[in-house]
């Protein structure tokens, strides 16, 4: 496998407390409802990730649960969903590998400090793969994405 | 006048739902890419349905207003989006213009129809979007299945924007019996049926079925859910 550094590219509260040497953290930035924008911040995920799954490093994507059920407009629900399907297509991939791809739900209150607990965890070799993660609970009773 | 679109309506799987629409409405607007959509399109029209086929690229501006435009003065009762490409591979070897291409087709244009068509939809009117069961996850597929995975999200965030008025959901295909299908190679396609506990490819004609149930005021208390149609495929 090749070496090549971490890619975070997160809120700035995040990416101040992730401590990693290799993996990408890719949190979905919010986006209105045009087309180029969506198009946009999917492919700066494809561009993130393609050199991780290169060199076999995990993958850890960053959604907002609310983008996930539909609740904050087409952009962010249509950003959100399709990383998660992404994630789940690349865990697959790297299955065999041993390298783990997960996406990690969060609330707009969720501090920083606890998503990057579980970032790290979800990068872990030999823990979930494939898996959405959702903090908070209020996804409790709704939809399965 | 019952007025519907279909897109990718020339082959497959759009091509059986409009025949399925066909005996539900009145107009038929068909949209596809491909030349055979002249085909279909008399097909259904012999049947006594009016139809517009119109032949364009959804990726476009052009494209967009051409089907706006084929609608005109009608109120829209049912659109299904089914026009969809794949460009597969896995994502260490998958193009960058592979990886696009797949979305602007997939995700970027049933996003933009359903924008440009917003003020057509009738009282009660039915959005299906057609997207795969590979949104559950599909080895090679990364752009294609982050296309559907998308798509079921549109059709979530459109749920709750449309609502009373429109009710919106997404159909997710296993293996169907479609050009698209028979391009896999058989001993790989073989394996997949002898995994689905129907122990078949689906046939065009069921996806329409329940398309048609989704399309029309008969389901308007669904909506906002993805419906998987794969002989149990995603147990298995």
């Amino acid at each position: 496998m090749l070496e090549v550094p971490a890619t975070i590219r997160t809120d700035d509260a995040i990416a101040d407390l992730i401590d990693i040497d290799t993996g990408v953290v890719f949190q979905a930035t919010e986006v209105d409802d045009d087309w180029d924008h969506v198009a946009a911040e999917l492919r700066a995920a494809f561009d993130a990730t393609k050199p991780a799954a290169i060199a076999g490093q995990p993958v850890v994507y960053i959604v907002s649960s609310d983008a996930l059920l539909g609740r904050t407009g087409t952009g962010n629900a249509m950003v959100a969903t399709g990383l998660l399907s992404a994630a789940r297509t690349l865990a697959a991939e790297l299955r065999r590998d041993g390298v783990p791809v997960n996406v990690l739900g969060i609330e707009s209150d969720t501090p920083a400090d606890v998503i990057v607990t579980w970032v790290e965890r979800l990068l872990e070799v030999g823990g979930p793969t494939g898996e959405l993660l959702q903090l908070g609970g209020t996804q409790i009773g709704k939809a399965l994405p | 006048m019952r007025t519907g679109i279909v897109t990718g309506a020339a082959r497959g799987i759009g091509a059986a739902i409009a025949r399925r629409l066909a005996t539900d409405l009145d107009h038929l607007v068909l949209v596809d890419l491909a030349p055979e959509l002249a085909d279909t399109a008399d097909e259904i029209a012999a049947g006594g349905t009016t139809v517009s086929p119109i032949q364009v690229d959804l990726t476009s501006d052009a494209g967009i207003h051409a089907v706006v435009g084929a609608v005109g003065a009608n109120s829209l009762d049912s659109l299904v989006n089914n026009a969809g490409i794949t460009r597969d591979a896995r994502l260490v070897n998958m193009a960058a213009e592979d990886f696009t291409a797949v979305l602007d087709v997939n995700l970027g244009a049933p996003h933009r129809l359903i924008q440009a068509l917003a003020d057509h939809f009738a009282e009660g009117a039915g959005i299906v979007n057609i997207a795969s069961r590979a949104y559950l996850g599909n080895f090679g597929q990364f752009n294609y299945s982050m296309s559907k995975g998308g798509v079921v999200g549109l059709t979530r965030a459109l749920a709750i924007e449309l609502a009373p008025r429109v009710h919106v959901n997404a159909v997710a295909p296993g293996l169907i019996a479609t050009e698209m299908a028979m391009g896999i190679p058989d001993d790989i396609r073989n394996r997949m049926i002898e995994a689905i506990p129907m122990k078949r490819m689906g046939e065009p004609s069921d996806v329409a079925e329940l398309v048609a149930f989704l399309a029309s005021r008969r389901s308007g208390y669904i909506t906002g859910h993805v419906h998987v149609i794969g002989g149990g495929r995603s147990l298995t």
